[in-house]
């Protein structure tokens, strides 16, 4: 009589939480950019989301690369010229293949080292566990009934603070992402600054030298006795 | 994600990872038909080799994989690696129009989570799997900080050396500078005297 009822309650909140796909994993990329070259990237994204848009040039001459983001439907969401870094943002996300693209046409000998980040957020989720708050509540009464059923609870919310913690993980794992990319963009300016200091310096003496031993040789040879001897 | 590649093309992607650290590629790769205007869903013969440097240029992974696979090595150095695939086509480049799709994943740290897989096993275990997993992110990010804090520690020597280094350089050359130009008038006055012109 009760029990049938009691079977689908779990049920229902197994197959609430398996009904929105799993937002697509998160993609960090660091790659060289070749000088004149255009290189595009593509992500498919499920509906309904937010995609994030994280990159950061981290080495080459002049830091800085073209930006594109074109949605599936192909309209141009974001266009950047000549920047080192950029965030954006897209929500709500139409399904299917966002494009970025990298564009360093306009330098034709420095190649840039450019770092970037996509990051999904499922709007849904927030949706899915009040659901289940809702319906845990009326779940009170059957934990004194069915122990079969008070784990599969027990579960659930185990299973729920775990993906919170996964969630909040692959944030930091990001946030760490975009860290260690400013300092390896800083690293790498700073190690050019000390060759270039370096090299110039010793350039700087060398020269110094040469025009001054070539300064006193000219002097002393427009004085110099060119009369042939006469025997 | 994915992005498209030339036939002939080696596509290199840099990761920057701490020692002893696992890092777990999957990768598909479509060829582009030219009667169907579209990307094949397989390519049956096609394959990639993923060749893996490390930071001493050692090659540290090279292998021929199919159209499909999923590569993985730990690093011993920490340091930037470079992921390399390129195509084992032997078609000549001359044949315009021909590109690859190749679809790129990649873990640092942690093991790819199969959510299918997951959810098939029963509950306890399903737990377990997960736990497991977020035991391996919980290490990963570990490292990565003790990493960061040793990069860190290099950057400051370079711009302390730098630093050093321009100060040095800004005495010695001034210091050449007065005694060349000292040198210069003593050698132009001794030889006018000699040349009885002063």
């Amino acid at each position: 009589m009760a029990a049938p009822w009691l079977w689908l309650l779990p049920l229902c909140t197994g197959i609430a939480a398996a009904a929105a796909p799993p937002p697509p994993p998160d993609a960090e990329v660091t790659f060289v950019l070749p000088a004149g070259r255009r290189e595009c990237f593509y992500q498919s994204a499920p509906a309904n989301a937010s995609l994030e848009a994280e990159y950061q040039v981290i080495g080459g001459a002049g830091l800085d690369v073209d930006f594109s983001l074109e949605s599936p439907s192909g309209r141009l969401l974001v266009s950047e010229s000549r920047r080192s870094d950029g965030v954006h943002t897209v929500e709500p996300t139409e399904p299917g293949d966002y494009r970025l693209c990298f564009d360093n046409s306009f330098s034709t000998i420095s190649e840039k080292l450019v770092f970037f980040e996509l990051i999904f957020d499922s709007a849904q989720e927030e949706e899915e566990e009040e659901e289940e708050e809702e319906e845990e509540e009326g779940d009170a009464w059957v934990e004194a009934a069915e122990p079969e059923d008070t784990l599969d609870i027990k579960i659930e919310d185990i299973k729920e603070s775990i993906e919170t913690m996964r969630g909040r993980l692959e944030r930091s794992i990001q946030m760490q992402a975009l860290l260690r990319a400013f300092e390896a963009r800083d690293r790498n300016l700073q190690e050019s600054n000390l060759g270039r200091v370096t090299f110039w310096s010793a350039f700087n003496v060398g020269l110094l030298l040469l025009v001054a031993f070539l300064q006193v040789y000219t002097l002393k040879s427009l004085f110099e006795d060119r009369r042939p001897l006469r025997t | 994600l994915y992005f498209h590649s030339g036939e002939r093309e080696e596509k290199c992607i840099i990761e920057d990872v701490p020692s002893d650290t696992l890092v777990i590629g999957n990768y598909k790769v479509q060829r582009w038909d030219i009667h169907k205007q579209d990307f094949l869903e397989s390519a049956p013969g096609l394959g990639m080799f993923v060749t893996v440097t490390t930071p001493s240029a050692e090659i540290l992974l090279s292998k021929l994989y199919g159209p499909q696979g999923t590569f993985s090595f730990t690093s011993y150095l920490p340091g930037e690696h470079i992921i390399c695939l390129q195509s084992n086509s032997t078609r000549l480049v001359a044949f315009a129009g021909s590109k690859l799709r190749i679809h790129l994943d990649i873990r640092v740290g942690e093991h790819f989570l199969d959510e299918s897989a997951v959810q098939a096993k029963d509950k306890v275990n399903e737990v377990n799997l997960r736990l497991e997993h977020i035991i391996e992110q919980i290490h990963h990010v570990s490292k990565e900080q003790n990493y960061e804090r040793e990069r860190e520690e290099k950057f400051r020597k370079t711009s302390e050396e730098t630093n050093s280094n321009i100060l040095w350089w800004a005495i010695v050359q001034t210091l050449i500078l007065i005694s060349v130009g000292i040198w210069q008038i003593k050698s132009l006055r001794d030889f006018f005297i000699s040349k009885k012109l002063v």
